[in-house]
């Protein structure tokens, strides 16, 4: 492809001027670069900015009320447990919601927070993200999909929730939670030893 | 900030707001609703083969999955989302079931997400093996709890059902028609390909290199991973055929292990599995149009880009149009007459708009008709792409001759009367002026018209359209400016010798582009499509040179020149020597077939006739994406060595093509203990048959007969 363009570039050029450029196309971050910054706006409307948290460990967590994977996890009460476990370490928990308006989870602020309130969330912030440029840009694929970002801004952590893809809450307890394994590890200054892992789930409903 | 508290009963509408949610994630927006019913939206049955299987034996059972329309289960790779299915057994005491066996599935791409996944009616299938301790007559209680995932392009819901049948140890007899349902079944999994792959991973871009006969016919080829974390699943995926070799390149995921295992659809519910170890791959080859797997949404950016990028470069390129020498006059002649016409300011303006619109009807018209082309082409099999060394060679010799042209080489002839229509007022008239001064500006244009339609040949069609309607946009852009502001009018610089200057300068970049096309056309094809392709582009710049030598004298001899020069681009491309020296060269390496075994159609009917006769028989199995069956057929079944001792000891011969999986084949090659091709039996008129070695030599086989 890129040397199709490169070719048609230099023919177009001599002639018209027509310059083609290849599309950088959706690119995940790879584990241990750094995690890109992105501005998003909360379910209260409060514009929140990652760099701002530099110096504190920050989850992401891909969310979708409509999916049975997220459902497990929250009816279970599996996901709110190791939400206040990263809250009680001063771990920021980000929950972003990249549905696109008319998809499957697509929620307004207000709706976010009665979810919030109804389910007990302790999240951080509800994040929208319906252009689905900062899902697309870490290279999210499912809900849930997991990513931690260290103290230094680099990505030490992406993938599942857990090592049980399945949509059945008793695998649960015999699952391994990745998430909050990463965070103990961290929290007693050992390297993350499971650094990234298969996201299991729902497509993250993109607008396109 | 706090959240403003306008409600005074907030528990009321914080459950009506809850009722709201509930409705919004229970009715997607025009989707297929998960089934009020509760019943799966994959509908799911379980049936054996047989339900009276022989003790010693394998019965086959089959998961029938029919997917609601909409709706989509998922391989055992589901890709960057879903689940594949899972089973739990509960087995009697003597049964034993293998591994779940899919399909071969499809690609589909979900917002930029890609799914490996199976739309209609998909089964796959459990071998269950029953012990010979079983005595005839024991009931064989099965039962099996599968879970999958059901999908819409909006929802997934998690299904699962309980199954259970009960077997009853017997003879195993198959009844006809569920035979032929397995037949069905079976004929849709994937076949071992027989061979090893080999792949690399480099600064991203991931490489598989495939053994694969350049005989064999292939549509559409994807490689479906079945180790996870290796390629990104939603890039797309290039193929490139070289001689017995398949390539595929993507982006890469990660560094992945030093052995992969995939499977690689080379046609509808056709799939190879393999298995790849690391090494080194080249690449090159002829590319086989790349598959971005379904209805991709990538390209859409990249195409967006392209055309606002086309756009662009075309409106400039129809701007530098106007300083051609048999433009700029028009133009020029044209601004001093609206000048002259003075104060009519809301007439020159209707003049400007109608020039204008004739010049890009024109222009699109022009477009349209190479789009027509394009698609009669496409239709009978061209194509139309920079991966394509014929139409490389084609496009150098387009630039070479563009290039010469503008050097002054040669001159196209004039089609004249630019003066009169430039003289030519009133606003009706200058919709037409505005038309035909997109037509005689063709010598001039030409060139760059001529550039315009190679890039268009490669761009997609809306990008192709809006290539020449910038075009157009450009060349009219001057007079609109001059007929919209009277200011500019005078300030036109005068026509001069100064245009023929700049033509000559234009030839330098034309020239550029005919080398990278040389440079371009040397990787594909190697030293001798190079030299082949500018021996062509040398032959053109003669004629070319002759005709100007003409045209000097005062000569017209354009089309006893134009024709040659027209059909040596069309030749030269078509007889490039590219596939033709690589098909040879291959089997070559493995040795040339210089005769051909006659041989029947395999059945199991006609061997036993053959044995009953008292005639020994030869039984090999192939297919066309087998490589190690061509080879040996190349070196040792098709040689007159071999086609000579067989008759002379009269050797029947049976040929069965497993290409598209037959049904009988697949059965008998079974029940041989194979799972694919080749296979090779050797039947004495007296005794058992002889399983033959995988590679076979003519003295293995006339040995066979002496």
């Amino acid at each position: 492809m890129r040397k199709h363009l490169l070719f048609a570039a230099a023919i177009a050029l001599s002639g018209l001027g027509i310059g083609l450029f290849a599309s950088q196309g959706e690119a995940a971050i790879k584990t241990g670069a750094r995690a890109s910054n992105f501005i998003l706006t909360d379910s209260n409307g409060k514009s929140v900015k990652l760099a701002d948290y530099r110096g504190k460990t920050v989850i992401l967590e891909w969310h979708n009320p409509g999916c049975p994977f997220v459902q497990k996890h929250y009816n279970s009460g599996n996901m709110q447990k190791t939400q206040a476990h990263a809250r009680d370490m001063g771990v920021v928990w980000l929950t972003i919601n990249s549905g696109a308006k008319g998809k499957q989870g697509y929620l307004e602020g207000s709706d976010a927070n009665s979810l919030i309130a109804d389910q007990g969330l302790k999240s951080s912030h509800y994040l929208f993200d319906r252009q689905g440029h900062v899902g697309k840009a870490y290279g999210a694929t499912t809900t849930p999909h997991m990513f931690i970002i260290g103290g230094d801004g680099d990505l030490i952590y992406q993938g599942g929730i857990d090592d049980k893809p399945t949509a059945n809450p008793a695998d649960i307890a015999r699952a391994r939670n990745h998430v909050a394994a990463a965070l103990d590890e961290i929290a007693a200054g050992k390297a993350v030893s499971v650094a990234s892992s298969r996201p299991y789930g729902c497509s993250v409903k993109y607008a396109s | 900030m706090t959240f403003p508290q306008i409600i005074s009963s907030p528990r009321i509408v914080l459950s009506a707001l809850l009722m709201l949610l509930a409705l919004l994630f229970a009715s997607p927006v025009s989707a297929q609703l998960p089934r009020a019913d509760g019943a799966n939206n994959i509908r799911t049955s379980l049936i054996a083969e047989t339900s009276a299987p022989a003790p010693g034996s394998d019965v086959m059972l089959a998961f029938v999955m029919s997917p609601d329309k909409g709706w989509h289960g998922y391989w055992e790779n589901p890709g960057d989302a879903g689940i594949g299915m899972t089973l739990d057994w509960t087995l009697p005491e003597g049964v034993t079931a293998g591994p779940l066996r899919f399909p071969v599935p499809e690609p589909l791409m979900i917002s930029g997400i890609m799914n490996y996944v199976y739309e209609g009616e998909h089964a796959p299938l459990v071998s269950l093996s029953i012990a010979n301790t079983i005595a005839p007559g024991t009931r064989l209680p099965i039962r099996v709890r599968a879970d999958w995932l059901a999908c819409t392009d909006e929802v997934c819901v998690p299904e699962s059902g309980s199954f259970s049948i009960t077997l009853v140890a017997g003879n195993g007899a198959i009844a006809a028609d569920r035979g032929q349902r397995f037949d069905g079944f079976r004929q849709r999994l994937p076949a071992p390909l027989g061979a090893e792959g080999t792949f690399s991973v480099r600064k991203d871009r991931f490489r598989i290199a495939i053994p694969l006969p350049s005989s064999a016919s292939i549509s559409n080829p994807y490689f479906f991973p079945l180790t996870d974390g290796v390629i990104d699943y939603s890039a797309p995926q290039k193929v490139f055929r070289d001689g017995d070799r398949l390539t595929i390149e993507t982006t890469a995921k990660a560094d992945g292990p030093d052995e992969i295992a995939g499977l690689l659809k080379i046609g509808p519910h056709l799939g190879l599995t393999l298995t790849a170890k690391r090494g080194k791959v080249k690449a090159g080859g002829r590319p086989v149009g790349a598959t971005s797997g379904g209805s991709g949404n990538g390209g859409e950016q990249a195409s967006i880009l392209i055309m606002l990028s086309a756009l662009g470069g075309a409106i400039l390129g129809g701007l530098l149009l106007n300083i051609m020498p048999c433009v700029f006059p028009i133009l020029s002649l044209k601004a001093i007459s609206l000048s002259r016409a003075g104060g009519d300011e809301a007439s020159a303006r209707r003049e400007a708009l109608a020039y204008g619109a004739g010049v890009i009807l024109v222009c699109v018209a022009l477009g349209a008709l190479l789009l027509a082309l394009r698609a009669a082409g496409e239709e009978i099999g061209w194509a139309f792409q920079l991966q394509d060394p014929r139409i490389v060679l084609f496009l150098l010799l387009l630039v070479t001759a563009i290039a010469l042209n503008l050097a002054g080489l040669f001159e196209l002839p004039s089609l004249g009367g630019g003066e009169r229509l430039a003289s030519r007022g009133g606003t009706g008239g200058a919709f037409w002026t505005g038309a035909l001064a997109a037509f005689v500006a063709t010598p001039c244009t030409a060139p760059f018209m001529a550039a315009a339609l190679g890039t268009a040949l490669i761009l997609p069609s809306a990008a192709a359209l809006l290539v020449f309607a910038g075009l157009g946009l450009g060349l009219a852009l001057p007079f609109l400016l001059i007929g919209l502001i009277p200011a500019l009018r005078n300030r036109m610089p005068r026509p001069g010798p100064w245009m023929e200057t700049f033509r000559r300068i234009m030839a330098v970049p034309m020239f550029l582009t005919a080398l990278a096309l040389a440079w371009l056309l040397g990787q594909q094809t190697g030293n001798g499509g190079l030299v082949w392709g500018l021996g062509a582009a040398l032959l053109a710049g003669l004629l070319l040179w002759w005709l100007g030598l003409r045209q000097a004298r005062g000569g017209s001899a354009l089309a006893l020149i134009a024709l040659p020069v027209l059909a040596l681009a069309i030749a030269a491309p078509a007889l490039l020597p590219m596939e033709a020296g690589q098909a040879k060269a291959d089997l070559a390496k493995r040795g040339k077939p210089d005769g051909v075994l006659p041989a029947e159609v395999f059945s199991e009917a006609r061997l036993a006739e053959l044995r009953q006769q008292g005639r020994p028989v030869f039984a090999y199995f192939t297919a066309d994406w087998c490589i190690t069956c061509k080879a040996n057929e190349a070196a040792a079944i098709n040689r007159t060595e071999t086609a000579t001792a067989f008759a002379s000891a009269n050797v029947a011969v049976l040929e069965g093509d497993w290409t598209l999986r037959d049904a009988e084949i697949s059965r008998f090659l079974a029940a041989q203990g194979r799972s694919g091709v080749p296979l090779y039996l050797y039947y004495p008129a007296d005794g058992d048959a002889q399983v033959l070695p995988q590679i076979l030599t003519v003295s293995t086989l006339t040995a066979l007969v002496s």
